[in-house]
């Protein structure tokens, strides 16, 4: 019983991370209809953010929580503002210029130069950008076939994290929360201060979220957004601020997600983004397009693989074999996919999503 | 319209197509031909002249006869990735688990039984085609998001599964293929000796490689191009449609036999991969290839053959041609940049420098895609389509 209740825990702190980064997802897609992958990238940033606010700045660590989903939000927006709204040739006049700027500095150039020949060069490449565009007439993704929107969020999920890594390196950090190993019993039950924290954190961005959505303007106008999108604009919805909401919506809970994931017993690395992939079940479980989904969606998959962990390593008594350790360490990361995989052959618009209606 | 241009713009010179044979012809026209017989030429003379002057700036940096073999392997992978998600619509980021299936089965098939090559070159692409089969019913069911979602879980359980089926894929450490045969008859690549010359092992897998992604390109231009092509391509532009005129999109339908072909070609990569890299591990198999092969075909076009091929040779030797450049003097860029090598690129990541070598590889791939959906989605070859009817429309192109 104890082993159960303690996976149990455990399950329900995983679940949470697994929540808030699903509700990311949930988030962008009620609004722009992609599931973006940069999602993860927003996550690496979000934990990178906390540690070098709380470790290499020194400052309290939960006002670094708060800087942090600021900075991320404040990131995911312009990201939406470049990549989805056809502010592309200025994002590209931006990058081009920064380059040049850094490249003329670092061989040897004095900063005045340097930043004429990053000025001059981003006002050509934006103008040259500007050209091409008119000229090929460039689409923004969400005019691209569905696929190349998912895609260009991919590329942008590869570029963060390298970037990430060439600002902090691709070593092992420790964020100095205030949880570390520290443990708290109850009955047998060993509960992880850190984890306990997570399962509050969760619970405070995710109570945000179900706040906004409910009983705000805003969020009554994303709402309508989803279910109608032109029906909403000629009802004078600003989609762009709508977007722009939910775009930094999901990067606070991001944010938290990573934090979450950096804490505790636990390092960052540039590949801390394996938990967005980890959490596709869970999105899955819940439907794309279903807040309540995401939640539910993330316990029960939290919960169920750390059962598999728990009964792989120490099968129960009536179990017919006693020794699974031919499934292999980390089996309970697969399984989790293959009941994905099950559900969606029951159910292929998730266990809590909305049929879609297919027309020819 | 554009293959009847030549009514409108009343070209005498241009041949008119007027049957359906002419129509499908694979080289209609004498530019075609010629370009064939380039081909030919240069994959028979390239080994011979790769080391030597234009081609050194190229051979010198990294990108050496045993690269393009590399490329011709991915090329092969591209095009079976091109044939499912570029003519039928079916999203697969998985690829890199059928890429697997074939190495794997050749690495141990070779090594354990001594397979001989042409047995192996059959067999491995068969169970691809299996594992496909039966990835493949997935996609009758889900769509778009959920579709990649699934073959992303492919990927996780593939990678489970090499990394913990110890006896044989040899576990994290991963499995020699360096025993593997790769003879046929007399010619042996290993040790090739024609008329009594010999040929060092690069030259001996760039022809074989690329011999393959010849008789690859065929078969599917072939497929392509008839009644299962149009199939395909109905399928890709509207299912649903599809199924209403008559397109059998069951279990056992186009939409599945899509996943098993392409899965059969990317086991033949598989299995030309394993050779080549004479050990393989799971690593060599993770999410990052199989998006590779996705930039692969977005970059060189999306629903066109030879894209894939020009996708795979650029993305394979961009990586080399990098690190090979990041400490060596550049050629154009020198007089304009002073310093040795790309600035700010370090080649290791002890070195000093802005960025790592494979750091900047992993942002150029994903610039390249989204730079590319945005702005060419039919990538190279549809810049290569927009000027070529820049010239043979003009004086009226526009």
């Amino acid at each position: 019983m104890t082993q159960f209740l303690q996976a149990c825990f455990d399950g329900l702190a995983l679940g949470s991370q697994y929540a808030l980064i699903v509700m990311g997802f949930v988030v962008i897609y009620r609004a722009t209809g992609i599931i973006n992958f940069a999602q993860g990238g927003a996550l690496i940033l979000g934990a990178y953010m906390t540690y070098n606010v709380s470790n290499t700045w020194g400052w309290n660590f939960y006002l670094a929580i708060v800087v942090s989903a600021v900075v991320v939000a404040i990131f995911s927006i312009l990201l939406q503002r470049a990549m989805l709204q056809r502010i592309f040739r200025e994002t590209i006049g931006v990058i081009g210029g920064l380059l040049l700027w850094a490249a003329s500095v670092y061989n040897g150039a004095s900063h005045a130069v340097g930043v004429v020949v990053g000025v001059v060069a981003g006002l050509v490449i934006w103008q040259l950008a500007a050209r091409i565009e008119a000229r090929v007439g460039a689409r923004g993704p969400s005019e691209l076939p569905l696929f190349g929107a998912i895609m260009v969020t991919i590329g942008v999920l590869f570029v963060v994290r390298q970037i990430v890594a060439t600002i902090w390196g691709f070593g092992e950090l420790n964020v100095e929360d205030p949880w570390e190993l520290d443990t708290t019993m109850v009955g047998d039950v060993i509960l992880q201060n850190a984890k306990i924290a997570t399962i509050v954190l969760a619970a405070l961005g995710l109570g945000l979220f179900f706040i906004i959505d409910r009983y705000t303007r805003i969020g009554i106008a994303m709402r309508a957004t989803h279910f109608d999108h032109e029906a909403a604009i000629a009802q004078g919805i600003s989609t762009k601020l709508v977007f722009a909401t939910a775009f930094g919506l999901a990067g606070v809970v991001a944010a938290l997600a990573g934090t979450s994931a950096a804490s505790g017993a636990n390092l960052i690395t540039p590949q801390i983004d394996t938990i967005v992939f980890l959490a596709f079940p869970a999105m899955i479980l819940g439907g794309f397009d279903s807040p309540g989904g995401a939640v539910a969606g993330g316990m029960l998959v939290g919960i169920f693989q750390n059962l598999v962990k728990t009964y792989v390593a120490q099968p129960p008594g009536w179990f017919p074999t006693d020794d699974l350790t031919w499934l292999g360490a980390g089996f309970e990361r697969v399984a989790i996919f293959v009941v994905m995989i099950l559900v969606l052959l029951v159910r292929p618009y998730g266990l809590f999503g909305t049929e879609e209606v297919r027309r020819v | 319209m554009n293959r009847f241009r030549h009514l409108v713009m009343g070209r005498p010179n241009e041949r008119m197509i007027v049957d359906y044979r002419d129509d499908l012809r694979l080289f209609p026209t004498r530019a075609k031909r010629a370009w064939l017989l380039f081909l030919v030429l240069a994959w028979i003379f390239l080994p011979a002249v790769w080391d030597n002057a234009p081609f050194t700036i190229l051979s010198e940096h990294g990108v050496s006869l045993n690269t393009l073999a590399y490329a011709a392997v991915f090329s092969i992978a591209a095009i079976g990735l091109n044939l499912l998600t570029g003519y039928t619509g079916q999203v697969s980021l998985g690829h890199s688990v059928f890429l697997a299936v074939g190495a794997y089965f050749t690495a141990y098939a070779g090594s354990t039984w001594d397979m001989p090559m042409l047995l192996w070159l059959v067999l491995a692409p068969a169970l691809g085609w299996i594992v496909g089969a039966l990835v493949g019913p997935f996609a009758l069911r889900l769509r778009g998001n959920y579709l990649v979602v699934v073959t992303l879980g492919l990927v996780f359980i593939g990678e489970h599964i090499f990394r913990n089926w110890k006896s044989v894929t040899g576990g994290s450490t991963g499995t020699s293929a360096a025993t593997v045969p790769v003879s046929v008859g007399p010619l042996d690549a290993r040790n090739l000796e024609i008329f009594g010359r010999e040929f060092d092992e690069d030259r001996a897998f760039f022809w074989l490689t690329w011999a393959l992604v010849a008789l690859v390109a065929w078969l599917v231009k072939n497929i392509v191009r008839t009644r299962p092509g149009r199939a395909l391509q109905a399928v890709r532009d509207r299912d649903i449609a599809a199924e209403i005129i008559g397109i059998d999109v069951g279990v056992a339908g186009y939409k599945t036999q899509a996943f098993a072909w392409s899965a059969a070609i990317a086991a033949l990569a598989g299995a030309l991969y394993a050779p080549l890299q004479l050990f393989i591990g799971p690593q060599d198999f993770n999410l990052l290839i199989s998006i590779q092969f996705i930039a692969m075909i977005i970059l060189g076009g999306m629903g066109t053959v030879y894209g894939s091929i020009i996708g795979a040779l650029i993305i394979t030797a961009m990586p080399r041609f990098i690190e090979g450049y990041s400490d060596g003097e550049l050629p154009l860029l020198g007089r304009l940049i002073p310093g040795d090598g790309l600035p700010a690129v370090a080649a290791k990541t002890t070195d000093d420098g802005l960025i790592t070598v494979s750091s900047l590889n992993v942002v150029i791939y994903g610039l390249l895609i989204a730079v590319f959906l945005l702005v060419e989605h039919r990538g190279l070859a549809g810049i290569w389509v927009r000027i070529r009817n820049y010239f043979s429309t003009w004086p009226f192109s526009y």
